[in-house]
């Protein structure tokens, strides 16, 4: 009997073993995947990498889709820490707000990328950033008073200050994918008029609300929910670098950059979805198939 | 420099378009995640989900109008009437799909009498609920608040193409952007749910109304900004 057991318990590890390698190609480094320790360092390394790859447009788009992954992040991460608490009108609301705020700051920033360029670098649209940040401060503490709405959170002005901000990096950073500059009238031309903002708004806002949406309740870990707006980037990615090789708008004028987008945004999107899946599987306290999808132990 | 009355159009015209929006989001009827199991009366969704559809529709036949004309009325009232039909539409098969689907009488929650029908309100509601469905003083006000919301993102979308002079393209989001910032503070205001004009939460509505007021101003302050800078060129 306990020679038996012992077979099947060896037995065991190997089978797991076959079936993580024919599931995973990548290894399992969920547990101790770590965001930056805290809140503020991760808007801090998220806004620095924003501003480098806000203002030179020059780049390749893989790294201003880096920049895009990180814009996401922090935003993403300012909703939950804002949501924890209940806002009353779900969490979509203010992820709604952030790409609202970065619409107007992105066109803010936009109208002054012509003051003070050098070529390709574009230092003035961060005036629009700045800009958005004051005026999500002055829409925080307004929700936040105890004198107008009083929604009483804890820490909401900065947060909402941080969500105009990267709500606005996020939109200059899709436009400088798109259009591979940051001049007015080649982002009007590219991005407004042809339409692709539409996808840009709502993919944006699916990318910042929909993370702590899907993952609320009260199990909810910080790591296990930002895997989910870097997966969301992933599909933007794919997304935007098809419409830059239908536009054929990359600034090096060739179909690599493009290409590489999307070949980069289906990586992301496939690391980020299926270790999602997995870390769900394993800290979930049990998977009932209903024999329609496979389940992965 | 002199300040042109371009510029002050722009403020005005945006900040009357954000409190129209902000009054918009105290009008319509929002039930949220209670509503999705029939045990609230209103649309089953937030507050700016139904905003967002109702004035993007609002802005679509705006925008169509604008072609033609330049008469700021008409591109209004276009707006309006666009978001209007969104927002009785979404209300009328909402209510169909309560009633044939859930098999529950629209009732209002808030109120004993229809303020509006005088319909006995009371006898039909589930106990332990908070009403179901969209009964008809609630359908009213939420074609009210359809109608001042599209007039609104379209009030704001009409002075962002000819007074600062963006394309169409860029005029319709920047309008949303503005619209969805102003409203979003006055649906923080309504916490989840609210079923219209005659709910004790509308008394509220005098709250957010600085708020908006400032962040609309704030807003078309931004826009005046970039149009000085675009034309300095």
């Amino acid at each position: 009997m306990a020679a038996e057991e012992k077979k099947a318990e060896e037995k065991k590890p190997e089978e797991k073993k076959v079936e993580e390698e024919v599931v995973e190609a990548k290894p399992k480094i969920t547990d101790h995947f770590k965001f930056p320790p805290d809140e503020t360092g991760l808007a801090i390394i998220a806004g620095v990498i924003c501003v480098l790859a806000t203002i030179f447009t020059a780049l390749p788009a893989v790294i201003k889709g880096l920049g895009l992954i990180l814009a996401t992040l922090w935003g993403a991460d300012c909703v939950r820490k804002t949501s924890k608490y209940g806002l009353g009108t779900g969490v979509p609301s203010i992820g709604v707000m952030a790409i609202g705020y970065g619409v107007i700051g992105a066109i803010l920033g936009l109208a002054f990328a012509r003051y003070g360029n050098v070529g390709q670098i574009f230092p003035g649209v961060l005036l629009g950033v700045v800009l958005m940040g004051l005026i999500g401060l002055v829409s925080g503490y307004f929700s936040n008073s105890v004198k107008w709405i009083a929604m009483k959170i804890p820490r909401l002005e900065r947060a909402m200050m941080e969500l105009g901000m990267a709500g606005t990096f996020a939109n200059l950073l899709m436009y400088s994918i798109v259009t591979g500059s940051l001049r007015f009238d080649a982002v009007v031309t590219w991005v407004m008029d042809t339409g692709v903002i539409a996808f840009m708004f709502i993919l944006g806002v699916l990318a910042m609300a929909h993370p702590y949406n899907a993952c609320l309740g009260p199990d909810e870990r910080r790591e296990r929910t930002l895997l989910v707006p870097v997966e969301i980037t992933g599909l933007i990615c794919i997304i935007l670098g098809f419409s830059m090789l239908v536009l054929g708008t990359s600034p090096f004028h060739a179909v690599w950059d493009g290409m590489s987008l999307i070949v980069f945004g289906l990586i992301v999107w496939v690391v980020f979805y299926t270790r999602y899946i997995k870390t769900c599987m394993k800290e979930c306290y049990a998977t009932v198939g209903t024999g329609l999808i496979k389940t992965i132990d | 420099m002199a300040i042109e009355p371009e510029l002050i159009y722009i403020v005005v015209y945006v900040t009357i378009g954000g409190v129209l929006g902000s009054l918009a989001a105290h009008l319509c009827p929002v039930g949220g995640a209670p509503a999705a199991m029939g045990t609230a009366t209103g649309i089953a969704t937030g507050t700016i989900q139904i905003l967002l559809g109702a004035v993007v529709t609002g802005l679509f036949t705006a925008a169509t109008v604008s072609t033609f004309t330049n008469n700021i009325v008409l591109v209004m009232i276009s707006g309006a009437v666009g978001a209007t039909i969104m927002m009785q539409v979404t209300m009328f098969f909402a209510n169909i799909l309560y009633g044939f689907g859930c098999g529950i009488t629209p009732t209002s929650g808030r109120v004993a009498v229809d303020p509006i029908t005088k319909a006995d309100q009371t006898s039909y509601k589930t106990p332990q609920t908070d009403g179901h469905g969209i009964p008809d003083v609630v359908f009213i006000s939420g074609t009210l608040g359809g109608f001042s919301g599209g007039a609104g993102g379209a009030l704001m979308y009409y002075t962002l193409l000819h007074y600062a002079h963006f394309t169409y393209g860029t005029a319709v989001i920047a309008a949303l952007g503005i619209f969805v910032a102003s409203a979003i503070i006055a649906s923080y205001n309504i916490r989840g749910t609210i079923e219209g004009f005659q709910d004790p939460k509308f008394k509220r509505v005098h709250l957010a109304l600085i708020p908006t007021v400032v962040i609309s101003i704030l807003c078309s302050l931004v826009v005046v900004i970039a149009t000085i800078a675009l034309r300095g060129a």
